[in-house]
């Protein structure tokens, strides 16, 4: 079971290896918008939304990976810990 | 570098050559049919026959299960021996962003209904993303996708859709809501005598004019759920997929122009005389067939190294885009060299010399223009 500042850890580490190699960390905070900021590309995005599926073995749907719950690693985290616990109480 | 094809791939070049020759548009026909805009139907249905369309499909779709690099080897070959690379535009068209696609992502219900009739070449397939406003920044679409029930209902206009006027099936991109952007993408197989879907005339274009482009609209038009392709809002993937293979390989039979480009100037300047001498003597001529010798030597490579890749299963984004960009711009170079070396008899229409350089300014724009595949490279490249 992951916590959430795990889930944030994993996300953080996945951005900065993969979309924004040699950023420091310290530019990227939970709050960091990666959408509308231009950080995450079309690919970039569709990237991390398999990395989140393959991770935490749930499935996103369209409608979940928009801008309200899909933008920032706060926002992405709690919609994984929703799904997570959807996928546990089925 | 050199390219080093088995005895199976060279035997499969010859045969298209042969098949080319005795089969496809030959000049002057290839001068006429540029000039009205005729889609070579007979010589689509024969490429049929030869098994074109069949060899990268497994055998359980009716295919041949050939590998890329010999599908790449064929196509090589037709372009050497065809006067119609609009045909051969369609061919690729129709292999890499619409069969293959399906081949990748179709549920065994799609691709047992679909593959069969597309690898005979009995349909025609298109692929619809481009729209008037999503050029290069082609997730900008605006065509919607709405979901009523076990259905989707699609409105939008596509434009630029190489073979729709002679389309069976169209692969399609629509989004659920813009607002989800990427992830609200998703690709639709939408036959083309669905109600509701509207293909605009044969436009006319500066090169490629044999191979038929037409915007298609969509308007009300209901598409079962059975017809996605793909999972919902993963219509990028599809996308992506489809462009990494055209780009990689959209431009093998370019190769075979090169080819017999090559050996066109070297006739010419052997055996045309100017002030008491073949033209070849010269070293401005003869400099310009050197570079000419350069360019197909160093742009076959590239070509075949994305056969291996994806032989391999290997992701060739790089590669593909280092391909599109280096082989569409050899080709320019090389079409501008012949008409140069050609002199007067290059610049008339009724010598087939001046198409090439037409046909070969297309390929710096579709499927990525040059521009976005150097933004494509340096991504790559952490820039």
């Amino acid at each position: 079971m992951r916590d959430n500042g795990t889930i944030k850890q994993d996300l953080r580490n996945y951005i900065l290896s993969e979309v924004l190699p040699g950023e420091s960390p310290a530019n990227l905070k939970d709050n960091t918008p990666l959408r509308t900021s231009g950080v995450l590309d079309s690919m970039g995005l569709l990237g991390l939304v398999s990395f989140v599926e393959e991770q935490y073995s749930i499935e996103l749907e369209a409608h979940e990976t928009g801008i309200d719950n899909f933008d920032t690693i706060d926002s992405i985290a709690s919609l994984i810990e929703t799904k997570i616990a959807g996928r546990d109480k089925a | 570098m050199t390219v080093d094809l088995t005895n199976d791939q060279e035997e499969l070049l010859r045969a298209a050559i042969k098949f080319g020759r005795a089969s496809l548009r030959q000049e002057p026909d290839a001068v006429r049919a540029d000039r009205d805009i005729l889609f070579d139907a007979e010589g689509w249905r024969k490429c049929g026959e030869f098994g074109l369309f069949k060899m990268p499909v497994p055998e359980e779709y009716g295919g041949l299960g050939l590998g890329l690099p010999e599908v790449l080897a064929v196509m090589e070959g037709l372009g050497y021996a065809s006067a119609d690379q609009g045909l051969l535009f369609s061919a690729n068209a129709h292999l890499w962003t619409n069969t293959i696609p399906i081949l990748t992502f179709g549920t065994d219900a799609q691709k047992s209904k679909y593959l069969p009739p597309l690898s005979s070449g009995e349909w025609v397939g298109a692929n619809a993303s481009t729209e008037p406003e999503a050029g290069s920044d082609v997730f900008a679409m605006r065509t919607r996708a709405e979901r009523r029930g076990d259905r989707y209902v699609l409105n939008g206009a596509k434009t630029f859709v190489t073979n729709a006027p002679v389309s069976d099936l169209i692969v399609t991109y629509a989004t659920l809501d813009p607002a989800l952007g990427a992830t609200g993408i998703t690709a639709f197989l939408v036959e083309r005598n669905t109600p509701g879907v509207n293909v605009g005339p044969h436009a006319s274009k500066m090169g490629l004019r044999t191979s038929p482009l037409a915007d298609v609209t969509f308007h009300d038009c209901e598409i079962p759920v059975e017809q996605r392709l793909g999972r919902e809002g993963r219509g990028v993937q599809v996308f992506e997929c489809a462009m990494e293979w055209e780009r990689g390989c959209i431009l093998a039979n370019c190769l075979g122009v090169m080819r017999r480009q090559l050996e066109q100037v070297i006739r010419h300047a052997q055996s045309r005389q100017q002030f008491g001498k073949p033209i070849g003597k010269y070293q401005s001529i003869a400099n310009r067939i050197v570079d000419m010798k350069l360019r197909l030597e160093t742009c076959r490579p590239l070509i075949y190294r994305i056969g291996q890749l994806k032989q391999l299963g290997r992701n060739a984004e790089l590669e593909s885009a280092l391909a599109k960009l280096y082989v569409s711009e050899c080709y320019v170079k090389s079409s501008l060299d012949a008409i140069q070396i050609f002199g007067g008899y290059g610049y008339m229409t009724e010598q087939g010399v001046e198409r090439d350089l037409r046909d070969a300014i297309g390929g710096t724009l579709y499927s990525g223009t040059s521009e976005i595949q150097r933004n494509i490279i340096a991504k790559r490249l952490g820039l």
